[in-house]
Protein backbone atom coordinates (compact mmCIF):
# COMPACT_ATOMS: atom_id res chain seq x y z
CA UNK A 1 0.00 0.00 0.00
CA UNK A 2 2.09 2.92 -1.33
CA UNK A 3 1.01 6.28 -1.13
CA UNK A 4 2.49 7.20 -4.81
CA UNK A 5 0.72 4.38 -6.45
CA UNK A 6 -1.32 5.20 -9.22
CA UNK A 7 -3.07 2.00 -9.40
CA UNK A 8 -6.77 2.72 -10.84
CA UNK A 9 -8.99 1.24 -8.06
CA UNK A 10 -7.05 2.69 -5.70
CA UNK A 11 -6.66 6.59 -7.46
CA UNK A 12 -10.38 8.30 -7.38
CA UNK A 13 -10.04 7.37 -3.32
CA UNK A 14 -6.21 8.39 -3.48
CA UNK A 15 -7.68 11.74 -5.37
CA UNK A 16 -10.36 13.02 -3.16
CA UNK A 17 -8.22 12.32 0.19
CA UNK A 18 -10.60 9.82 1.50
CA UNK A 19 -8.00 8.34 3.86
CA UNK A 20 -6.67 11.60 4.83
CA UNK A 21 -10.19 12.92 5.34
CA UNK A 22 -10.97 9.17 7.40
CA UNK A 23 -7.83 9.20 9.73
CA UNK A 24 -8.68 13.28 10.53
CA UNK A 25 -11.68 11.93 12.11
CA UNK A 26 -10.31 8.84 14.08
CA UNK A 27 -7.61 10.90 15.13
CA UNK A 28 -10.27 13.69 16.42
CA UNK A 29 -12.18 11.36 17.86
CA UNK A 30 -9.60 9.42 19.10
CA UNK A 31 -8.45 11.98 20.78
CA UNK A 32 -11.61 14.13 22.01
CA UNK A 33 -11.88 10.86 23.83
CA UNK A 34 -8.58 11.05 25.62
CA UNK A 35 -9.00 14.38 26.70
CA UNK A 36 -12.60 13.37 28.33
CA UNK A 37 -11.05 10.41 30.22
CA UNK A 38 -11.60 10.91 34.15
CA UNK A 39 -9.99 7.26 35.07
CA UNK A 40 -6.29 9.07 35.72
CA UNK A 41 -4.60 5.15 36.24
CA UNK A 42 -4.34 4.69 32.74
CA UNK A 43 -1.07 4.74 31.64
CA UNK A 44 0.97 5.78 28.10
CA UNK A 45 3.92 5.24 29.46
CA UNK A 46 4.32 1.94 27.96
CA UNK A 47 3.04 2.89 24.23
CA UNK A 48 4.96 6.70 24.26
CA UNK A 49 6.10 7.28 20.69
CA UNK A 50 5.05 3.58 19.91
CA UNK A 51 3.23 2.85 16.46
CA UNK A 52 0.98 0.19 15.93
CA UNK A 53 -0.60 -0.29 12.31
CA UNK A 54 -3.78 -1.82 11.08
CA UNK A 55 -4.47 -3.28 8.27
CA UNK A 56 -8.20 -4.28 7.93
CA UNK A 57 -8.91 -6.16 4.97
CA UNK A 58 -12.26 -4.07 3.99
CA UNK A 59 -10.48 -0.57 4.38
CA UNK A 60 -8.05 0.09 0.96
CA UNK A 61 -5.59 1.83 3.44
CA UNK A 62 -3.92 1.60 6.26
CA UNK A 63 -4.37 2.65 10.06
CA UNK A 64 -0.98 3.51 11.90
CA UNK A 65 -2.26 4.90 15.25
CA UNK A 66 1.72 6.81 16.72
CA UNK A 67 0.89 7.79 20.77
CA UNK A 68 2.18 11.18 21.65
CA UNK A 69 2.91 12.48 25.24
CA UNK A 70 3.73 16.15 25.98
CA UNK A 71 4.18 17.46 29.49
CA UNK A 72 0.73 18.28 30.03
CA UNK A 73 -1.16 15.64 27.59
CA UNK A 74 -1.17 12.86 25.23
CA UNK A 75 -2.17 12.54 21.58
CA UNK A 76 -2.58 9.84 19.38
CA UNK A 77 -1.59 10.60 15.49
CA UNK A 78 -3.13 8.19 12.62
CA UNK A 79 -1.80 8.23 9.67
CA UNK A 80 -1.95 5.89 6.59
CA UNK A 81 1.76 5.05 6.12
CA UNK A 82 4.34 4.90 8.44
CA UNK A 83 7.52 3.34 7.78
CA UNK A 84 8.42 1.71 10.73
CA UNK A 85 5.75 0.30 12.90
CA UNK A 86 6.29 -2.01 16.25
CA UNK A 87 3.40 -4.06 16.13
CA UNK A 88 1.44 -4.73 12.82
CA UNK A 89 -2.00 -6.52 12.77
CA UNK A 90 -3.66 -7.68 9.63
CA UNK A 91 -7.25 -8.68 10.16
CA UNK A 92 -11.06 -7.77 9.37
CA UNK A 93 -14.14 -5.86 11.27
CA UNK A 94 -15.49 -9.22 12.12
CA UNK A 95 -12.00 -10.80 13.71
CA UNK A 96 -11.96 -7.38 15.56
CA UNK A 97 -15.19 -7.92 16.90
CA UNK A 98 -14.45 -11.77 18.05
CA UNK A 99 -10.88 -10.19 19.84
CA UNK A 100 -13.46 -8.07 21.75
CA UNK A 101 -15.18 -11.06 22.84
CA UNK A 102 -11.98 -12.02 24.35
CA UNK A 103 -11.90 -15.33 21.86
CA UNK A 104 -8.37 -16.95 22.23
CA UNK A 105 -6.10 -14.61 19.99
CA UNK A 106 -3.63 -17.83 19.56
CA UNK A 107 -7.02 -19.63 17.80
CA UNK A 108 -7.68 -16.80 15.84
CA UNK A 109 -3.87 -16.81 14.74
CA UNK A 110 -3.86 -20.21 13.70
CA UNK A 111 -7.23 -19.67 12.38
CA UNK A 112 -5.08 -17.53 9.50
CA UNK A 113 -7.53 -14.69 11.23
CA UNK A 114 -5.19 -12.60 12.47
CA UNK A 115 -1.69 -11.84 11.12
CA UNK A 116 0.81 -9.94 13.97
CA UNK A 117 3.68 -9.01 13.34
CA UNK A 118 6.29 -7.41 15.77
CA UNK A 119 5.71 -6.86 19.53
CA UNK A 120 2.23 -8.18 20.61
CA UNK A 121 2.23 -6.16 23.76
CA UNK A 122 2.17 -3.07 22.16
CA UNK A 123 -1.27 -4.26 20.66
CA UNK A 124 -2.28 -5.55 24.30
CA UNK A 125 -1.44 -2.30 25.97
CA UNK A 126 -3.17 -0.37 23.37
CA UNK A 127 -6.48 -2.31 23.47
CA UNK A 128 -6.04 -2.11 27.52
CA UNK A 129 -5.55 1.56 27.36
CA UNK A 130 -8.79 1.45 25.15
CA UNK A 131 -10.79 -0.56 27.57
CA UNK A 132 -10.05 1.42 30.29
CA UNK A 133 -11.00 5.25 29.34
CA UNK A 134 -13.97 6.35 31.00
CA UNK A 135 -15.96 9.48 30.38
CA UNK A 136 -18.77 10.90 32.20
CA UNK A 137 -20.78 11.87 29.67
CA UNK A 138 -23.26 13.14 31.83
CA UNK A 139 -21.10 16.20 32.98
CA UNK A 140 -19.62 16.82 29.29
CA UNK A 141 -22.98 16.92 28.01
CA UNK A 142 -24.12 19.58 31.29
CA UNK A 143 -21.25 21.76 29.95
CA UNK A 144 -22.90 22.13 26.69
CA UNK A 145 -26.98 21.63 27.31
CA UNK A 146 -27.24 23.04 30.72
CA UNK A 147 -27.74 21.38 34.41
CA UNK A 148 -31.50 20.76 34.22
CA UNK A 149 -32.41 20.19 30.63
CA UNK A 150 -29.41 17.66 30.80
CA UNK A 151 -30.90 15.59 34.13
CA UNK A 152 -34.19 15.52 31.97
CA UNK A 153 -32.52 14.27 29.05
CA UNK A 154 -30.83 11.35 31.68
CA UNK A 155 -34.20 10.84 33.33
CA UNK A 156 -35.60 10.14 29.82
CA UNK A 157 -33.09 7.81 28.76
CA UNK A 158 -33.13 6.29 31.45
CA UNK A 159 -36.72 5.60 31.65
CA UNK A 160 -36.39 4.50 27.95
CA UNK A 161 -33.44 2.21 28.73
CA UNK A 162 -35.76 0.43 31.29
CA UNK A 163 -38.31 0.18 28.98
CA UNK A 164 -36.38 -1.58 26.44
CA UNK A 165 -34.53 -3.79 28.99
CA UNK A 166 -38.14 -4.87 30.43
CA UNK A 167 -39.28 -5.46 26.70
CA UNK A 168 -36.18 -7.35 25.58
CA UNK A 169 -36.79 -9.54 28.92
CA UNK A 170 -40.28 -9.77 28.29
CA UNK A 171 -39.90 -10.84 24.74
CA UNK A 172 -36.81 -13.61 25.84
CA UNK A 173 -39.48 -14.92 28.13
CA UNK A 174 -41.98 -15.64 25.39
CA UNK A 175 -39.80 -16.97 23.17
CA UNK A 176 -38.31 -19.47 25.44
CA UNK A 177 -41.92 -20.51 26.66
CA UNK A 178 -42.44 -20.90 22.85
CA UNK A 179 -39.44 -22.71 22.16
CA UNK A 180 -40.27 -24.86 25.38
CA UNK A 181 -44.09 -25.72 25.57
CA UNK A 182 -45.71 -24.36 22.10
CA UNK A 183 -43.17 -25.41 19.65
CA UNK A 184 -43.19 -29.08 20.37
CA UNK A 185 -47.63 -28.46 19.31
CA UNK A 186 -46.81 -27.04 16.09
CA UNK A 187 -47.24 -29.41 13.23
CA UNK A 188 -44.13 -29.39 10.91
CA UNK A 189 -43.70 -29.26 7.59
CA UNK A 190 -42.80 -32.80 7.25
CA UNK A 191 -45.62 -33.64 9.52
CA UNK A 192 -48.05 -31.72 7.00
CA UNK A 193 -45.94 -33.73 4.00
CA UNK A 194 -46.53 -37.39 5.66
CA UNK A 195 -49.99 -36.78 6.16
CA UNK A 196 -50.24 -35.59 2.80
CA UNK A 197 -49.33 -38.46 1.34
CA UNK A 198 -51.22 -41.40 3.91
CA UNK A 199 -54.17 -39.23 3.12
CA UNK A 200 -53.39 -39.77 -0.76
CA UNK A 201 -52.77 -43.47 -0.16
CA UNK A 202 -55.92 -43.42 1.82
CA UNK A 203 -57.38 -42.43 -1.22
CA UNK A 204 -55.82 -44.67 -3.53
CA UNK A 205 -56.88 -47.78 -1.60
CA UNK A 206 -60.20 -46.65 -1.38
CA UNK A 207 -60.32 -45.93 -5.12
CA UNK A 208 -58.94 -49.70 -5.40
CA UNK A 209 -61.39 -51.29 -2.92
CA UNK A 210 -64.44 -49.67 -4.70
CA UNK A 211 -63.23 -50.61 -8.18
CA UNK A 212 -62.76 -53.99 -6.36
CA UNK A 213 -66.19 -54.35 -5.18
CA UNK A 214 -67.67 -53.30 -8.63
CA UNK A 215 -66.27 -55.65 -10.30
CA UNK A 216 -67.81 -58.01 -7.25
CA UNK A 217 -71.14 -56.74 -7.77
CA UNK A 218 -71.35 -57.04 -10.89
CA UNK A 219 -69.56 -60.30 -11.19
CA UNK A 220 -72.85 -61.50 -8.65
CA UNK A 221 -75.46 -59.60 -11.06
CA UNK A 222 -74.08 -61.99 -13.60
CA UNK A 223 -73.82 -65.37 -12.11
CA UNK A 224 -77.67 -64.57 -10.82
CA UNK A 225 -78.57 -63.98 -14.48
CA UNK A 226 -77.23 -67.51 -15.33
CA UNK A 227 -79.43 -69.34 -12.60
CA UNK A 228 -82.33 -67.81 -13.28
CA UNK A 229 -82.51 -68.52 -17.08
CA UNK B 1 -6.75 29.44 -21.57
CA UNK B 2 -3.65 28.78 -23.29
CA UNK B 3 -1.35 26.89 -21.42
CA UNK B 4 1.38 29.50 -19.60
CA UNK B 5 5.10 27.53 -21.04
CA UNK B 6 6.18 26.30 -17.82
CA UNK B 7 9.07 24.39 -19.34
CA UNK B 8 10.48 27.60 -19.71
CA UNK B 9 10.40 28.47 -15.91
CA UNK B 10 13.09 25.86 -15.03
CA UNK B 11 15.65 28.17 -15.29
CA UNK B 12 15.22 31.76 -14.86
CA UNK B 13 17.28 32.33 -17.82
CA UNK B 14 14.69 33.87 -20.86
CA UNK B 15 11.59 32.98 -19.87
CA UNK B 16 8.88 33.82 -21.94
CA UNK B 17 5.43 33.37 -20.87
CA UNK B 18 2.09 33.65 -22.94
CA UNK B 19 -0.56 36.06 -21.91
CA UNK B 20 -4.05 34.31 -21.20
CA UNK B 21 -6.27 34.50 -23.98
CA UNK B 22 -9.51 34.67 -21.43
CA UNK B 23 -7.92 37.75 -19.50
CA UNK B 24 -11.49 39.09 -19.24
CA UNK B 25 -12.05 36.31 -16.57
CA UNK B 26 -9.09 37.87 -14.32
CA UNK B 27 -8.88 41.05 -12.32
CA UNK B 28 -5.42 42.33 -13.30
CA UNK B 29 -3.87 39.18 -14.68
CA UNK B 30 -2.13 41.20 -18.04
CA UNK B 31 1.47 38.96 -17.90
CA UNK B 32 4.47 40.75 -18.33
CA UNK B 33 5.95 39.01 -21.41
CA UNK B 34 9.27 40.57 -21.39
CA UNK B 35 12.36 38.49 -21.72
CA UNK B 36 13.72 37.69 -18.35
CA UNK B 37 18.03 37.87 -18.35
CA UNK B 38 20.21 36.55 -15.78
CA UNK B 39 18.60 39.31 -13.18
CA UNK B 40 15.43 38.97 -13.64
CA UNK B 41 12.23 37.01 -12.74
CA UNK B 42 8.85 36.71 -12.17
CA UNK B 43 6.55 38.19 -8.98
CA UNK B 44 3.19 36.86 -10.33
CA UNK B 45 3.09 37.78 -13.48
CA UNK B 46 4.77 40.83 -13.58
CA UNK B 47 9.01 40.73 -14.45
CA UNK B 48 10.98 41.99 -11.67
CA UNK B 49 14.91 41.97 -10.80
CA UNK B 50 15.85 39.48 -8.77
CA UNK B 51 17.24 41.44 -5.68
CA UNK B 52 13.36 43.08 -5.68
CA UNK B 53 11.65 39.95 -5.29
CA UNK B 54 12.79 38.73 -1.96
CA UNK B 55 11.32 42.25 -0.47
CA UNK B 56 8.27 42.13 -2.82
CA UNK B 57 7.23 38.63 -1.55
CA UNK B 58 8.24 39.70 2.12
CA UNK B 59 5.66 42.20 1.75
CA UNK B 60 3.16 40.04 0.40
CA UNK B 61 3.71 37.86 3.39
CA UNK B 62 4.09 39.97 6.19
CA UNK B 63 0.51 41.40 5.53
CA UNK B 64 -0.91 38.52 5.40
CA UNK B 65 0.88 36.29 8.39
CA UNK B 66 -1.95 37.27 10.83
CA UNK B 67 -5.01 36.09 9.13
CA UNK B 68 -3.13 33.19 6.93
CA UNK B 69 -4.38 30.04 8.55
CA UNK B 70 -7.87 31.58 8.31
CA UNK B 71 -7.75 32.21 4.58
CA UNK B 72 -5.98 28.97 3.86
CA UNK B 73 -9.14 27.49 5.01
CA UNK B 74 -11.31 29.62 3.17
CA UNK B 75 -9.18 29.67 0.19
CA UNK B 76 -9.07 25.61 -0.09
CA UNK B 77 -12.41 24.68 1.90
CA UNK B 78 -10.36 23.17 4.95
CA UNK B 79 -8.52 20.84 1.67
CA UNK B 80 -5.71 22.36 2.84
CA UNK B 81 -5.53 20.22 6.09
CA UNK B 82 -5.42 17.23 3.68
CA UNK B 83 -3.04 17.93 1.95
CA UNK B 84 -0.66 18.35 4.93
CA UNK B 85 -1.91 15.26 6.25
CA UNK B 86 -1.11 13.25 2.86
CA UNK B 87 3.10 14.99 3.08
CA UNK B 88 3.07 13.81 6.18
CA UNK B 89 2.00 10.52 5.54
CA UNK B 90 4.00 9.86 2.68
CA UNK B 91 6.87 11.97 4.36
CA UNK B 92 8.12 8.48 5.96
CA UNK B 93 8.78 9.64 9.38
CA UNK B 94 9.87 7.70 12.29
CA UNK B 95 11.15 8.71 15.92
CA UNK B 96 14.58 10.32 16.16
CA UNK B 97 14.25 11.55 12.57
CA UNK B 98 15.69 15.19 11.85
CA UNK B 99 13.60 17.42 9.76
CA UNK B 100 13.93 20.29 8.18
CA UNK B 101 9.98 22.29 7.46
CA UNK B 102 11.23 24.63 5.19
CA UNK B 103 9.01 27.71 4.28
CA UNK B 104 7.46 26.45 7.35
CA UNK B 105 4.85 29.75 7.65
CA UNK B 106 2.60 28.99 11.02
CA UNK B 107 4.00 25.27 11.51
CA UNK B 108 0.82 22.65 10.27
CA UNK B 109 3.59 20.53 9.34
CA UNK B 110 6.08 20.73 12.23
CA UNK B 111 3.35 20.62 14.47
CA UNK B 112 2.88 17.00 13.22
CA UNK B 113 6.29 16.48 12.46
CA UNK B 114 7.20 17.27 15.98
CA UNK B 115 5.26 15.19 17.59
CA UNK B 116 5.78 11.89 15.31
CA UNK B 117 9.93 12.30 15.91
CA UNK B 118 9.41 12.52 19.08
CA UNK B 119 12.24 13.89 22.29
CA UNK B 120 15.45 12.06 20.24
CA UNK B 121 14.62 14.02 17.10
CA UNK B 122 14.27 17.07 16.06
CA UNK B 123 11.97 19.59 13.67
CA UNK B 124 13.42 22.86 12.37
CA UNK B 125 11.14 25.30 11.28
CA UNK B 126 12.34 27.52 8.70
CA UNK B 127 11.37 30.85 6.73
CA UNK B 128 12.89 33.43 5.29
CA UNK B 129 9.74 35.57 6.48
CA UNK B 130 9.61 36.80 10.09
CA UNK B 131 5.70 37.73 10.73
CA UNK B 132 5.06 33.88 9.74
CA UNK B 133 7.80 32.60 11.56
CA UNK B 134 6.52 34.57 14.80
CA UNK B 135 2.95 33.39 13.74
CA UNK B 136 4.27 29.55 13.78
CA UNK B 137 6.39 30.07 16.85
CA UNK B 138 3.43 31.55 19.11
CA UNK B 139 0.97 28.59 17.77
CA UNK B 140 3.35 26.06 18.37
CA UNK B 141 3.69 27.12 21.67
CA UNK B 142 0.78 27.93 22.67
CA UNK B 143 -0.03 24.09 21.69
CA UNK B 144 2.52 22.82 24.41
CA UNK B 145 4.97 22.08 21.36
CA UNK B 146 8.14 23.33 22.42
CA UNK B 147 10.98 20.52 23.43
CA UNK B 148 12.34 19.68 20.40
CA UNK B 149 11.59 22.63 17.45
CA UNK B 150 13.54 25.20 16.86
CA UNK B 151 12.72 28.16 14.32
CA UNK B 152 15.16 29.85 11.60
CA UNK B 153 14.81 32.65 9.45
CA UNK B 154 16.38 31.37 6.68
CA UNK B 155 16.82 31.59 2.59
CA UNK B 156 15.80 28.75 1.07
CA UNK B 157 18.53 29.44 -1.57
CA UNK B 158 21.64 29.81 1.03
CA UNK B 159 20.53 27.13 3.51
CA UNK B 160 22.41 27.91 7.19
CA UNK B 161 22.69 24.43 8.05
CA UNK B 162 25.74 21.65 7.07
CA UNK B 163 25.99 19.77 4.64
CA UNK B 164 24.02 16.09 5.29
CA UNK B 165 22.04 17.18 8.17
CA UNK B 166 18.22 16.67 7.82
CA UNK B 167 16.57 13.04 6.94
CA UNK B 168 13.68 15.07 5.61
CA UNK B 169 13.15 18.10 4.11
CA UNK B 170 9.14 19.57 3.09
CA UNK B 171 8.63 22.51 1.47
CA UNK B 172 4.96 23.03 1.84
CA UNK B 173 2.98 26.21 -0.45
CA UNK B 174 6.74 28.15 -0.32
CA UNK B 175 8.89 27.27 -3.15
CA UNK B 176 6.76 29.03 -5.97
CA UNK B 177 8.03 32.56 -4.32
CA UNK B 178 11.57 31.34 -3.85
CA UNK B 179 13.60 33.77 -6.48
CA UNK B 180 16.20 30.75 -7.64
CA UNK B 181 14.14 27.62 -7.28
CA UNK B 182 17.24 25.58 -8.67
CA UNK B 183 19.96 27.21 -6.41
CA UNK B 184 17.30 26.58 -3.54
CA UNK B 185 16.81 22.71 -4.73
CA UNK B 186 20.43 22.45 -5.02
CA UNK B 187 20.54 23.98 -1.07
CA UNK B 188 18.55 21.49 0.21
CA UNK B 189 20.26 18.64 -1.69
CA UNK B 190 23.10 19.20 -0.23
CA UNK B 191 21.44 19.48 3.68
CA UNK B 192 20.08 16.10 3.50
CA UNK B 193 21.27 13.12 4.53
CA UNK B 194 22.15 10.45 2.31
CA UNK B 195 19.26 8.40 2.07
CA UNK B 196 16.85 11.54 2.83
CA UNK B 197 14.51 12.65 1.23
CA UNK B 198 12.46 16.46 -0.15
CA UNK B 199 9.19 16.47 -0.21
CA UNK B 200 7.62 19.81 -1.84
CA UNK B 201 3.94 20.41 -1.74
CA UNK B 202 3.08 23.12 -4.19
CA UNK B 203 -0.06 24.24 -6.10
CA UNK B 204 0.56 22.59 -9.68
CA UNK B 205 -1.49 22.41 -13.04
CA UNK B 206 -5.07 20.55 -13.12
CA UNK B 207 -5.22 17.70 -15.17
CA UNK B 208 -8.87 18.15 -16.47
CA UNK B 209 -9.18 20.91 -18.84
CA UNK B 210 -12.88 21.56 -17.34
CA UNK B 211 -11.53 21.66 -13.75
CA UNK B 212 -8.92 23.84 -15.10
CA UNK B 213 -11.28 27.05 -16.33
CA UNK B 214 -13.35 26.73 -13.29
CA UNK B 215 -10.01 26.66 -11.04
CA UNK B 216 -9.10 29.59 -13.27
CA UNK B 217 -12.25 31.21 -12.40
CA UNK B 218 -12.29 30.86 -8.84
CA UNK B 219 -8.19 32.10 -8.53
CA UNK B 220 -8.51 35.05 -10.59
CA UNK B 221 -12.49 36.29 -9.61
CA UNK B 222 -12.80 34.79 -5.77
CA UNK B 223 -10.17 34.44 -4.77
CA UNK B 224 -8.73 38.03 -4.29
CA UNK B 225 -11.98 39.24 -3.55
CA UNK B 226 -11.96 36.62 -0.34
CA UNK B 227 -8.78 38.56 0.30
CA UNK B 228 -10.00 41.81 0.24
CA UNK B 229 -13.00 40.87 2.35
CA UNK B 230 -11.08 38.58 4.90
CA UNK B 231 -7.39 39.76 5.13
CA UNK B 232 -8.45 43.31 3.81
CA UNK B 233 -5.59 42.74 1.12
CA UNK B 234 -6.72 41.59 -2.31
CA UNK B 235 -3.48 42.07 -3.93
CA UNK B 236 -1.94 39.42 -2.15
CA UNK B 237 -4.26 36.89 -2.85
CA UNK B 238 -4.36 38.60 -6.71
CA UNK B 239 -0.28 37.77 -6.45
CA UNK B 240 -1.28 34.13 -4.97
CA UNK B 241 -3.06 33.40 -7.58
CA UNK B 242 -0.40 34.56 -10.26
CA UNK B 243 2.39 32.93 -8.90
CA UNK B 244 0.49 29.59 -9.06
CA UNK B 245 0.19 30.21 -12.49
CA UNK B 246 3.77 30.95 -13.13
CA UNK B 247 5.08 28.03 -11.31
CA UNK B 248 6.95 24.70 -12.98
CA UNK B 249 4.15 21.93 -13.93
CA UNK B 250 4.66 18.30 -12.59
CA UNK B 251 6.93 17.28 -15.20
CA UNK B 252 8.86 20.43 -14.88
CA UNK B 253 9.83 20.39 -11.45
CA UNK B 254 10.37 16.97 -11.63
CA UNK B 255 12.87 17.52 -14.39
CA UNK B 256 14.41 20.42 -11.65
CA UNK B 257 14.47 18.10 -8.64
CA UNK B 258 16.41 15.18 -10.55
CA UNK B 259 18.74 18.15 -12.13
CA UNK B 260 19.58 19.19 -8.44
CA UNK B 261 20.85 15.51 -7.74
CA UNK B 262 17.49 13.55 -6.24
CA UNK B 263 17.26 10.27 -7.50
CA UNK B 264 13.97 8.20 -7.78
CA UNK B 265 11.67 11.67 -7.98
CA UNK B 266 8.12 11.11 -8.19
CA UNK B 267 4.94 13.32 -7.84
CA UNK B 268 1.23 12.60 -6.97
CA UNK B 269 -1.38 14.66 -8.25
CA UNK B 270 -4.27 15.49 -5.29
CA UNK B 271 -7.63 17.02 -5.71
CA UNK B 272 -7.13 16.33 -9.60
CA UNK B 273 -4.13 18.46 -10.15
CA UNK B 274 -4.07 21.79 -7.98
CA UNK B 275 -1.86 20.44 -5.88
CA UNK B 276 0.79 17.73 -6.18
CA UNK B 277 3.22 16.63 -3.86
CA UNK B 278 7.27 15.55 -5.73
CA UNK B 279 9.31 13.32 -3.37
CA UNK B 280 12.83 12.81 -4.42
CA UNK B 281 15.69 10.95 -2.59
CA UNK B 282 19.57 12.13 -1.75
CA UNK B 283 21.28 9.08 -2.04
Amino acid sequence: MTLFNNNADNQLISDLLLPQAATASIELIINKALGLNINKRVSYSAVAQKTLTLELAELPFLLCFTVNRLPSSTEVIVRTHAEHSDCSIQTSLNTLKKIKEEQSLTELIKKDELNVTGDIKIAQQFANIAQSLEIDWQTELAKHLGDVPMHKLLHFCNKITKSVSATGKRLEADIGEYLVHEKRLVVTNSQINAFIQQTKDVVHQVDNLSSRIDKLIAARNTNNTDSTT
Amino acid sequence: MSSIDQNSQASDSLITAEVPVDASNTADTSVDTSVNTESTTHFGYKTIEKDDKISMVAGVFHSVAKQYDVMNDLMSFGIHRLWKRFTIDASGVRPGNKVLDLAGGTGDLTAKFSKLVGREGQVVLADINSSMLNVGRDKLRDKGLVQNIEYVQANAEYLPFEENTFDIVTIAFGLRNVTDKDKALRSIYSVLKPGGRLLVLEFSKPEHELLNKAYDFYSFNILPKMGELVAKDGESYQYLAESIRMHPDQETLKGMMENAGFEQTTFKNLTGGVVALHKGYKF
